[in-house]
């Protein structure tokens, strides 16, 4: 399925509790260099293994951003007009990079407001390869339709 | 670690905002709103032009963070209450900041307590939150 081919993702499709399939992700070098060329951040923890100690370059924790939108947004696409209204990261533990991570995203709560705009609360949790819980990421969101 | 008392600055990073690097977020993330990535479209909203995504402001926090605090960033950090205030657009050049509100004990580890900001060219405050930081460690 392309990105054309899919359904946008709505806000009859966001019950409290859905629970979205696994998302996985190799956080590979090129990844962690494509993010810090876009982002400008050259961090030495995120390349050289010296600055980053024996577990070897970290990833930029700023991914987190990324991998928590492509947890909920697999199979769907994002209708336009949604508004971030606030987000939430806690780091349970560095990624480092060559892991892969396995990363997961539930509706934690969805309702109309007293405006009747769309409110949607997505946990997001991350964990590497060995099962460690890597970030915690809670998104609150304006759904647009 | 340096030491860190409340009240202490966070140095500044300045990042400059423009269509290319909205572009190359766009293709990192995977997203591609017309709000950031197509002029015309974006014109013709309430916002009068494309602005960047609001993750790519939390993606410059984090670089602040990490900055200052290191491999104890990643470790056990935390970015709660962050706000998207207004929108940053291309052609501005936004400043990255914070400010160390408070120290105190949690889990027999000090923890900084830090305002952050992005702030835009005019003053007005894009991205405001908390950052909490351990002062020691990092994970393995």
């Amino acid at each position: 399925m392309t990105v054309e081919d899919r359904p946008e993702l709505v806000f009859a499709d966001l019950g409290q509790g859905r629970t979205f399939r696994p998302f996985e992700m190799r956080v590979t070098g090129d990844l962690a260099a494509a993010y810090m060329d876009t982002v400008g951040d050259r961090n030495p923890l995120y390349f050289d293994a010296g600055a980053a100690g024996p577990g070897g370059p970290i990833a930029p924790p700023g991914l987190a951003a990324i991998y928590a939108r492509s947890s909920y947004l697999q199979d769907h696409a994002m209708p336009s007009g949604g508004v971030l209204a606030k987000q939430e990261f806690e780091f349970l533990a560095p990624v480092r990079v060559g892991d892969t991570l396995r990363v997961q995203a539930r509706v934690f709560e969805s309702y109309l407001d007293d405006k009747g705009r769309r409110r949607v609360h997505f946990l997001i949790e991350a964990e590497n390869q060995d099962g460690r819980p890597v970030t915690t990421i809670r998104l609150y969101a304006i759904w647009p339709k | 670690m340096p030491e860190f008392r409340a009240g202490d600055e966070l140095e500044t990073i300045d990042k400059d905002i423009d269509q290319g690097r909205i572009m190359k977020w766009a293709e990192l993330s995977g997203d591609f709103n017309r709000l950031h990535v197509d002029p015309e479209f974006a014109g013709r909203t309430r916002f009068g032009g494309t602005i960047a995504h609001g993750p790519m402001s939390l993606a410059f926090l984090n670089e602040l963070m990490t900055r200052v605090f290191g491999l104890a960033w990643a470790s056990a950090g935390r970015l709660i209450e962050v706000r998207f205030r207004a929108p940053v657009r291309p052609g501005e050049r936004v400043t990255v900041g914070g400010r160390v509100r408070s120290v105190r004990e949690e889990g027999g580890r000090r923890v900084a307590e830090c305002e952050v900001f992005v702030r835009k060219p005019d003053g007005e405050e894009a991205v405001t939150g908390l950052a909490e930081a351990p002062l020691e460690g990092g994970g393995s």
